[in-house]
């Protein structure tokens, strides 16, 4: 940094900056310090707010919830990415066009995207209610057996994977097209040229020139996996059995309705250090691809 | 409509390849339509007609009266109000404080500008559900506000208050990011004929850049609306009294109630979405600019 006299022009940058990042500096950085700070003490909002060391963390590797909800969430992300990655590219393949009714059928599949999280809720709670919903009436009217859905332990997790997914379809479908109209075309034109079959460019030019999209995908469906809540307390509240409850749902419980601020903490942390772990993975080999 | 030269040509053009791809497709768009189908559907029926044991598509008569009910179920002239004036407020100041310090970035070379950067970009990576609980904290602690002294303590702070529930969206940092961006792309000369000029950096941001900015503004204004709009986890933790409900909130309350009215909750969950589904079929072309730009951040 070169050691020059702070000019005209910074000062009226400061002064342009700092509305920003009053608040950014108070609302964004200060709190991440202070959660780790918390994280090593048991404050409760009471009066009682005492330096307890490492035991926060210490206890989390022994609570058989927050275990299960590390192991949900790993469950609930991975089995959203490959579905998700599959049907948005097949959606984003086969409506890659121009034409009016393509252009329509994109904007069906961008509704569920921008649907705000609790109305998705409320219209799968009714399509999963056992008694007066749609699966099971549908169920019963080809005679097959009725599901318990939500409430079942084995059937919970993969309800709110499979809402997850219809709600996100429309999302990796709009990356991937973006994706696919930076494929420069004449590549499609040599390989007919070659007499290349249409299934056969799909796997060798158009799969390999996403692949860095796909990365992409992968990373950032990943991470909204990690920050799964929303969904789980509306619909399962973590159950039946803890088999729905995830990481953020723990920390959740733990901080708003047992008001163990320290412990929800030190899990804060480990959720923030997840993140950051996998952001790191994706900027370095993204790096190495360039 | 299709007229016959042209479907010969279509029929022509197909292969096993578009076949199949189409076929996925129009199973996937009959998949996605269909929860929206049932929620239309449902309501307009009876709860009759919902707790008959066999499917019903179509009601025999559509009950318009369930959206009258449904909004005369709670307070929902003020749950709409607090949705609108949190997400006005929100979109409004973010836009101006993330352009104008975009601006500054993209600009002008002042000290501790790469420092500050590298912070911004850290910012964006940092999830707010891991900040959620130590800014719940500082807000209940939040000095001389509900009832609170200057240490922070006897009152709820800023629990309840719309303070509260619009501080934390216009923190974040990704706007700044994407405004840089969009200014990084503008010639230097248009800077530097106007500092010559005599006009100040300020002048300059408003004068010249902020009303070329109608596409990066547009895009993240929505991207912050909808985003607010739908936001539910920091509400629910904000607010505990029925006046300071959001509309999301409002609309879990219909699931506490012992017997859920599905037809009402149907009704309100259309009418809790159709802002933003307006806003989407008017301007579509910013919403995917917006979600594409949204997409650089990670």
């Amino acid at each position: 940094m070169s050691k020059r006299r702070i000019s005209r022009d910074d000062i009226s940058a400061y002064i342009m900056i700092a509305p920003f990042f009053i608040f950014f500096i108070l609302f964004v950085i200060v709190p991440i310090g202070y959660n780790f700070i918390n994280s090593f003490t048991n404050y409760n909002l009471g009066k009682t707010r005492d330096f307890v060391g490492l035991k926060n963390y210490i206890n989390l590797f022994t609570d058989k919830n927050f275990l299960q909800s590390i192991y949900n969430t790993l469950v609930y992300a991975a089995f959203s990415v490959a579905p998700l990655m599959i049907f948005g590219l097949i959606s984003a393949v086969a409506l890659n066009g121009r034409s009016k009714i393509l252009h329509i059928t994109r904007a069906l599949f961008i509704f569920p995207y921008i649907t705000s999280m609790v109305a998705v809720c409320m219209i799968w709670l009714y399509l999963y209610e056992p008694s007066t919903g749609i699966f099971n009436k549908i169920l019963i009217s080809l005679k097959l057996k009725p599901q318990n859905w939500l409430f079942d332990e084995k059937l919970a997790l993969p309800c709110l994977i499979i809402m997850n997914i219809w709600k996100n379809i429309g999302y990796v479908m709009i990356i991937y097209l973006a994706g696919l109209q930076s494929i420069p075309q004449d590549l499609y034109e040599a390989g007919r040229v070659d007499g290349a079959s249409d299934f056969k460019m799909f796997f060798k030019i158009t799969i390999p020139m996403l692949s860095p999209i796909s990365f992409f995908i992968f990373v950032t469906t990943m991470i909204e996996g990690f920050k799964t809540f929303e969904q789980v307390r509306i619909m399962t509240g973590g159950g039946p059995v803890n088999s729905t409850t995830t990481i953020v749902h723990q920390i959740y419980i733990r901080a708003f309705s047992e008001y163990k601020m320290g412990y929800a903490s030190a899990m804060s942390i480990i959720l923030l250090i997840i993140i950051f772990v996998i952001t790191m993975i994706n900027m370095k080999i993204g790096r190495e691809k360039e | 409509m299709l007229n016959p030269e042209r479907l010969k040509i279509v029929l022509c053009k197909i292969n096993a390849y578009k076949l199949l791809t189409g076929t996925i497709a129009v199973i996937l768009v009959v998949l996605t339509a269909f929860p929206f189908f049932i929620m239309l559907s449902v309501s307009l029926q009876t709860m009759k007609e919902i707790y008959a044991p066999e499917l019903v598509f179509i009601p025999e008569k559509a009950q318009f009266v369930n959206y009258l009910n449904a909004m005369k179920n709670g307070n929902w002239g003020r749950y709409m109000f607090n949705s609108i004036y949190v997400t006005t407020i929100v979109v409004i100041i973010s836009l101006f404080i993330n352009s104008m310090t975009g601006y500054v970035f993209a600009r002008i070379n002042f000290k501790g500008k790469n420092l500050l950067f590298i912070l911004l970009l850290v910012g964006m990576m940092i999830p707010p559900q891991v900040t959620m609980v130590p800014l719940f904290i500082m807000m209940r602690r939040f000095p001389l506000a509900g009832g609170n002294n200057i240490w922070g303590m006897g009152g709820t702070g800023l629990i309840n208050t719309y303070a509260g529930l619009i501080i934390p969206y216009i923190a974040g940092s990704f706007g700044v990011f994407l405004c840089r961006q969009f200014y990084m792309t503008f010639p230097k000369d248009l800077d530097n004929s106007a500092l010559i000029d005599g006009c100040s950096r300020f002048k300059i941001y408003v004068r010249i850049y902020l009303p070329l900015s109608k596409p990066v503004l547009a895009s993240l204004g929505i991207l912050k609306f909808t985003g607010t709009w739908n936001e539910y986890t920091w509400p629910l933790i904000m607010t505990n009294s029925d006046s300071m409900k959001t509309v999301q909130i409002a609309l879990t309350m219909f699931r506490d109630e012992a017997e859920v009215i599905w037809n009402q909750l149907m009704a309100a969950t259309i009418i809790s979405t159709a802002i933003i589904y307006i806003l989407f079929l008017l301007l579509q072309k910013y919403f995917v600019a917006g979600i594409l730009a949204g997409s650089l951040k990670e």
